[in-house]
């Protein structure tokens, strides 16, 4: 595979973000050039209750919400604490700057925007397992650092374009 | 013997208010009210109405061998009539909650008798014969105590204390056992407090003011009051620091034990 020269910008609200919120600031982000993959991050919210007395019964979390992105409907399963882009090296200061112009105009609090290397470049022994054990059929490198170890790459990865 | 206890060193309002919560005469100011049926259906032990399950028949019906112990001290009302332990458990959010685990272990201890505290990282556990239990989460929701937005009631599941609040103010809860109307402004709880759906809701009012959160919180923090500024707070958990430090490792003292030993102490 040919090697690109691309790296991570990390989007830090100052405060956890609502469905809505996420949604305005993804599909801005969408339209700006030189966007590789995005990675959602935050603290993952349940379904249904996983112990206590009110186990087993459904959350309903007001977070965990059908977000439309470019069209297509990607569900969130966290509650969006921070945003990885991985962006084309040239692109890179263009999109900063954009950036931090539209969450200006969308945030009414404080955010940081750091640049450097925040997803995982190399395929690890998880990866190669999940082949080995057949979790995961025809692995594609570019998810390298980008899925959850423990989880399938088709229940969080969504392709957009 | 009798003296005034001085309950938590310090200088600045952090320790102020850390010594208003612990001193049983000082008066929490009570901001909100809720019926007695929403906390009972709130804490989910027993249904609204109900009557108390009991563990052992009242008292004065028992039969006790002679203990002097026992006329000495005064039993709570909960341990009279014989009915169950039970708890209420609070999570605080590192954004200038009102109260935090320790605050709240020595404010129980202090306020209230007959108590059992259980203190962890992000959660504080008050455990109490249930007749009690009910009066006293009174007091800890309608003061001063509590903000709906800030101190979670939170049997399990209870991580969020260390999270960036959400955009209304929130604490993290995974299970989202209190709401926000954003028309109203108003936080409600919709879940009891191990996350079962409850019949109404129930409304805890509208959340504190982050400026006035900074004036009666009990945590330091840099960007309110930080440990640094309070000279005398720091200057006692030094010395009970160094105390401890000298105490545990005998410092001073073995070595003049172990000096005897070898003879090496003419």
């Amino acid at each position: 595979m040919e090697p690109i020269k691309a790296i991570d910008v990390k989007i830090f609200p100052h405060r956890r973000l609502k469905p809505g919120t996420s949604e305005k600031i993804l599909n801005e982000l969408l339209e700006l050039e030189g966007a590789i993959r995005f990675l959602v991050n935050g603290e993952s919210l349940p379904n249904i209750v996983g112990y206590g007395p009110a186990r087993g019964t459904s959350v309903n979390h007001p977070d965990r919400k059908i977000i439309t992105v470019k069209g297509k409907k990607v569900e969130l399963l966290v509650s969006v604490g921070e945003i990885v882009v991985t962006i084309k090296q040239e692109n890179l200061e263009e999109f900063v700057a954009e950036t931090k112009n539209i969450l200006e105009k969308i945030l009414n609090f404080g955010f940081d925007v750091k640049i450097g290397l925040f997803t995982r470049t190399k395929t690890t022994v998880s990866d190669y397992l999940k082949l080995d054990y057949g979790i995961e059929e025809n692995f594609d490198p570019s998810l390298v650092g980008m899925v959850d170890p423990k989880t399938n790459s088709k229940e969080t990865v969504k392709l957009i374009r | 013997m009798s003296y005034k206890p001085q309950y938590t060193p310090g200088e600045t309002k952090i320790a102020q208010n850390r010594r208003n919560h612990m001193d049983p005469d000082f008066e929490m100011k009570k901001i909100r009210n809720i019926n007695d049926e929403d906390i009972v259906s709130v804490l989910g032990h027993r249904n609204p109405g109900e009557n108390y399950k009991t563990v052992h028949p009242p008292l004065d019906e028992m039969d006790f061998d002679e203990d002097l112990m026992k006329e000495l001290v005064d039993p709570i009302p909960g341990a009279k009539q014989g009915t169950r332990t039970r708890y209420i458990q609070f999570a605080d959010s590192m954004y200038n909650a009102p109260a935090h685990p320790y605050d709240r272990a020595r404010t129980y201890m202090s306020r209230f008798r007959g108590v059992d505290t259980g203190t962890l990282s992000g959660r504080q556990v008050i455990e109490i014969r249930e007749l009690d239990l009910e009066k006293i989460s009174k007091t800890l929701l309608e003061t001063e105590f509590f903000d709906p937005a800030k101190t979670g009631l939170r049997g399990a599941t209870v991580h969020g204390h260390s999270l960036r609040l959400d955009e209304n103010g929130l604490m993290f809860d995974a299970l989202q056992r209190y709401v926000y109307n954003e028309k109203t402004g108003r936080v409600s709880y919709i879940k009891d407090q191990v996350g079962r759906p409850l019949d109404a809701p129930v409304d805890v009012g509208e959340p504190m003011d982050e400026e006035h959160l900074k004036e009666i919180t009990t945590i330091y923090r840099s960007d309110n009051v930080g440990i640094r500024e309070d000279k005398e707070a720091l200057e006692a958990v030094l010395t009970i620091h160094e105390s401890r430090t000298d105490g545990g490792y005998g410092l001073g003292v073995f070595k003049n034990d172990l000096k005897a030993k070898l003879g090496d102490d003419k």
